[in-house]
Formats: structure tokens, C-alpha cells, sequence
């Protein structure tokens, strides 16, 4: 892939319209208002929570995002041993992992939505239709596009036969891999769309209003993003080396906010709320 | 003296309970240096006491223990510590170097993590791992873990369960010696529990707190604002975490859910003394595992709300058993 297909890609995937259902999560970000944690300036309490919320999301759903993708994209280019029912079941593995550390009925409750949201995104809206004609005059091309296509079609159905869950950053990974999009920039596009959906949210809670939201994006989240990655982009999971996550304590997913956890879950206490999450 | 002791390493505990005609038996019960294991006589059938002592009350920099225990079908063990497992920061020299280690690691050296002082502290590690079999059930009513200034500590804990077996886990951390004026300033605390279910996990909490390096970040012209572990985690000086899983906490679960049902959250104006949450461990765990999670502006709150909250539990092990717990 060139890199003006990529940044296409980058931008096809940052659109704000993209149905994700991302648009209906706060990521405990209501619950901690309401519940007046944080500084009483609304401005900087947006800013303390982006900062808290994102360094445990990116601690504990990047190495998910990670193995998701290189494992999709190892199957894509044929790099791998593993057919598709192998990549699929690893895959799973992932999956299932992620829900038994996601110990938050909320935040699964919104993962999972936001997850099937994207596999329906790719099979629906990024597809190429089969009766349209090909930009592409290369074989070799159409024959990744189907055996990607028929992964990612039946992963979606495993979610609907609930033999998966279907969380966001596996999904994630899956999609970005499918697309070809590089590791690095699917690690990159997911924690800024973390941290702008965040910010949304803010807007739309009337803590901050659009233009502080442009602000904190362009000048505190980048550097908030850059570090987190910095930390976290080489972290595994440990599902595809086949290790047994419970020996790892250093290198695996971790949360890092149980205050933030804890305000995530008891969102659903709160008496009166826009938000799902 | 037990024959297994010469075969544990230092810091090892090994405990094997099981039941016979209404009474609890240890086949097993064994441990070495710094750790200590001890069982007072209780009168409730089925139940044992242990309390899992560590000479000096704490531990330092570098020492590693390791628990193994068995809990046989239908019997009932109920672990408790007493006072709260201090963690001291490093110390130069090494405690009991002529010992072998309990762990090996591929460099030969203990994961070590430098403090924001700059040395290099060696990790304490606490491990403990659990076998429960069928009707049988495991409580774990520890105190808190209190981590020094510069300190830095991994446990993991792991428990396998039969199916129809019970665990109740309590894991508490405090903010570090407050009389000293300390608040979240040890270096690295990591706490792993996992919850297996005849062979499938179904639940595993990592807790990772860390004081972020102090470095500034100036390649976009401007610094990262820095948040200490302090600023992450106040105005609270306690967390606590409880896993429960089986048909023994059933009971315990009702409650629980139905206390937590009943509260709503009006829009606040200043954080509450003390916050709790509960959640269901996993969608397809059958609603058999649950996650209370804890928070409060000083330990003893939490461990007020701990000891009504966890309260049927006597009914599992007894009224003057569970008395010990929270004291």
C-alpha cells in the first residue's frame, strides 16, 4: 500500500460521521461529573480525565488491538500457517480474554456495540461491491480482498451466534489489518478516536464548548497520545505466543485507574443520563 | 516436623485441607522463612483458619513468597494476615542471600523497576496459588497491602476452581504510611487475579499503578502535564477489590446486588467519603461471578463497609470465625 492509499484510509476512518456508535459512550466521563470528581474549572477537569481515562485505556485495550492486527494482517498477506478456522479461533482467543479482563458490565456493554458496529462498517460500507468494475487490474489483489472479506465475514458471524463477543479493540484490529492499514497507524487512529470521542462527549455533557474541544485535541491530547504510545504500542497480550497470560504481571494489558473503573461502572446508577456508557 | 518443609524454598507456604466426617484436617501445613503459617483452633465444623504471617510484619525489596493450597471437597478455609502486609522499599544488601530463590527469572535477575530517586529497586513478588474442589470454599479476608515510599510490589494470585466450588477474594491496597505524610508514593504496585472455572477463566483483574517517570516531553514544543499517582487516584486513600464465584456466595451475591440496585446518583457537588460498584464477572460466567469494587477517603471506612457488606459470610464460616476477619 502507497502512502497516499493509507492516508486516504486515515481519513475515510477519522471521519466523525462513520457509523461506530461511539457517539453514545462516555467512557465513565458522565459518571464522573456527575458524581463531581475532578477540578472545579470544566475545562481542565476535561483535560485530567482524558489524561487518566486514556492512560488506562491504552494500558489495557492496545496489546488486543496489537495481536488482533497482526494476526489479520499475517493471514491477509499469507505471511502465516494459520488458516482461516486456526485465525479465527485465535482470534476468539483474544476475544474471550479481553471480556474476562473487562470486569465492567458497562464498558463491555459498549465495546461490544461499538465492535459489531465496525464489522458491519466493513462488510457493509467498505467492501467492494462485486458487480462494480475494479480499479485494481491485479488478480493477486482480488484474491486478498476475498479471503479477507470471507475472514472478516465469518468472524462477524461467530458475534452472531454469540460464539464471540465482539469487542472494540479486537474488531478494531481486525478492520484496520483488513484495509491494510499499518500497525503502527491502526495503534495511532485508535487512541486518537479514543481520546476525540472522549472530547465529544464533553461538548455534548456542555463542559467544554466545540472550539476548547479543537483546543485540547490539537494541543494536550497529542502529546497525551504520543506518550501513551510510546509505552504501550509494544505491548502483547500474549494469546499468539500461546503463553499463559497469568505469569505475566509487567508486559500484559493492566488497568491503571480503578477510581476511573469504578465511576465507569456505576454509570447506570445515575438518576438521569445521555449517555450509554 | 512435617517432611515437606525441606522440599519448599524460602517464602514458600504449602497448605492442604480437607474434611472428614465434619471435621477439617490439614494433611499438609508447612512453611519457610519469611513466611509463616499458623491455624488456631476454631469449633465450626468443615472450617479452618490460617493466618499467613510474615516475620517482621513486612516485607522488603527482593523477597519473594510463594502459597500453595489445596482445598479439599467440602472443606471451608478461611485465610486471613495480620495487620497490613507492609512493603518496605529496597534495602542494599540481600535478605537471606544464602537461600536459594524462589523464582527464576531468564536473566537471572528479579524484574526491577527504578523509583523516581533513580536506584533500582528490586521487585517484592507475593504469588499464591489455589486448588479448590467441589463444594469446597476458599475466603480470603486479608488486610490491606500497605506499599512504602519508593516500594514496589507484584502479586499474583491464581485460583482454580472446581466446578461448584466457592472463592471469595479480597485484594486492598492503602495509600502508604500516612502518618508520614505519604500518598501514593511507592514506586510500582501490580496486582493479577484470575479466577479459573473447571479449566475456562472467567475472570482476571490486573491492577497496575505506577509513578510515571519524570520526564518531560518536549518534542511538541510543550510539556506533557504530568499526573502523579496521587492526582489518578485521590481524594481516596483505599481500594479495595472482591471476587466472589460459586454457589457458596450465592447468598452473599443476592444482597449485594439487591443494596446496589437501590441506589441512584443525583448530580453531586464533592466526591462521597466512600464509593462502591458492583458487576457481574463475565456476560456467559452464568451470573455466578461477581466484582465488588471499593473506594475510600481513609481504611478504615472501607474496612467498616467491608466487614457489613461481606457479613453472611458468616453463615459460610461461621459467626466467630468471620469475627476475625476485619479487626
Amino acid at each position: 500500500m502507497t502512502d497516499d492509499e493509507e492516508t486516504y484510509l486515515l481519513l475515510l476512518l477519522s471521519d466523525s460521521n462513520l457509523p461506530t456508535g461511539s457517539f453514545v459512550a462516555s467512557s465513565g466521563l458522565e459518571s464522573y461529573i456527575t458524581h463531581a470528581f475532578g477540578s472545579r474549572d470544566a475545562y481542565e477537569r476535561t483535560v485530567s480525565f482524558m489524561h487518566d481515562s486514556l492512560a488506562s485505556y491504552t494500558r489495557s485495550a492496545l496489546p488486543f488491538v496489537s495481536d488482533a492486527h497482526q494476526l489479520v494482517s499475517h493471514y491477509r498477506n499469507n505471511l502465516t500457517n494459520h488458516d482461516r478456522s486456526n485465525t479465527l479461533s485465535i482470534l476468539r482467543s483474544l476475544d474471550d480474554l479481553y471480556e474476562t479482563m473487562t470486569l465492567n458490565h458497562v464498558a463491555r456493554r459498549a465495546s461490544k456495540s461499538q465492535g459489531v458496529a465496525l464489522l458491519s462498517l466493513y462488510s457493509k460500507g467498505f467492501s467492494r461491491k462485486p458487480t462494480s468494475t475494479s480499479t485494481s487490474v491485479d488478480a493477486d489483489d482480488d484474491e486478498v480482498v476475498a479471503r479477507i472479506s470471507d475472514l472478516v465475514t465469518q468472524f462477524k458471524l461467530c458475534v452472531r451466534k454469540e460464539a464471540t463477543h465482539g469487542h472494540l479493540p479486537i474488531c478494531w484490529g481486525i478492520l484496520t489489518a483488513a484495509l491494510g492499514l499499518s500497525l503502527e497507524r491502526s495503534q495511532y487512529l485508535h487512541i486518537f478516536l479514543q481520546a476525540r470521542s472522549l472530547l465529544s462527549a464533553s461538548v455534548r455533557l456542555n463542559e467544554i464548548g466545540p472550539y476548547g474541544a479543537q483546543q485540547i485535541l490539537l494541543h494536550s491530547a497529542r502529546p497525551l497520545i504520543i506518550s501513551q504510545l510510546d509505552k504501550c504500542k509494544e505491548l502483547r497480550t500474549g494469546v499468539l505466543d500461546g503463553d499463559n497470560p497469568a505469569d505475566e504481571t509487567a508486559n500484559g494489558p493492566a488497568n491503571t485507574w480503578p477510581l476511573g473503573e469504578l465511576l465507569a461502572i456505576r454509570h447506570d446508577l445515575l438518576h438521569s443520563r445521555i449517555f450509554n456508557s | 516436623m512435617l517432611p515437606h518443609v525441606a522440599q519448599i524454598h524460602a517464602g514458600g507456604g504449602r497448605i492442604v485441607l480437607s474434611q472428614h466426617s465434619g471435621n477439617a484436617i490439614f494433611s499438609e501445613l508447612s512453611s519457610t522463612y519469611p513466611l509463616k503459617l499458623l491455624s488456631p483452633r476454631v469449633q465450626q465444623k468443615c472450617v479452618a483458619v490460617v493466618y499467613a504471617l510474615t516475620y517482621g510484619g513486612g516485607l522488603v525489596g527482593g523477597d519473594q513468597v510463594h502459597l500453595s493450597a489445596e482445598i479439599n471437597q467440602a472443606a471451608i478455609l478461611l485465610l486471613l494476615t495480620q495487620g497490613s502486609t507492609k512493603v518496605f522499599k529496597s534495602r542494599a544488601e540481600q535478605r537471606l542471600a544464602s537461600v536459594k530463590r524462589l523464582f527464576e527469572f531468564p536473566n537471572d535477575n528479579p524484574p526491577a523497576t527504578t523509583s523516581s530517586i533513580g536506584f533500582t529497586s528490586p521487585n517484592t513478588i507475593q504469588k499464591m496459588d489455589f486448588k479448590v474442589s467441589p463444594n469446597a470454599v476458599l475466603v480470603l479476608l486479608p488486610d490491606p497491602v500497605t506499599c512504602f515510599r519508593s516500594a514496589s510490589y507484584s502479586q499474583i494470585q491464581t485460583f482454580h476452581l472446581a466446578k461448584d466450588a466457592s472463592v471469595v477474594v479480597l485484594d486492598w491496597i492503602t495509600s502508604g504510611r500516612r502518618s508520614r505524610g505519604e500518598e501514593w508514593v511507592f514506586s510500582r504496585y501490580s496486582s493479577v487475579n484470575e479466577i479459573v472455572v473447571d479449566g475456562k477463566r472467567i475472570a482476571r483483574d490486573v491492577l497496575l499503578l505506577e509513578t510515571e517517570e519524570g520526564k518531560d516531553d518536549v518534542r511538541m514544543g510543550s510539556s506533557t502535564q504530568q499526573r502523579t499517582l496521587a492526582d489518578r487516584l485521590s481524594p481516596y486513600a483505599c481500594y479495595a477489590t472482591v471476587l466472589l464465584s460459586g454457589p457458596a456466595i450465592q447468598t452473599l451475591a443476592e444482597g449485594l446486588r439487591e443494596r446496589y440496585g437501590k441506589m441512584t446518583v443525583m448530580k453531586a457537588t464533592t466526591p462521597t467519603e466512600l464509593l462502591w460498584s458492583l458487576s457481574s464477572i463475565c456476560s456467559d460466567s452464568d451470573g455466578l461471578g461477581m466484582i465488588v469494587r471499593v473506594a475510600g477517603k481513609d481504611t478504615e471506612l472501607v474496612k467498616e463497609w467491608l466487614r457489613d457488606a461481606l457479613s453472611s459470610l458468616a453463615d459460610v464460616v461461621g459467626i466467630d470465625v468471620y469475627r476475625r476477619a476485619f479487626v
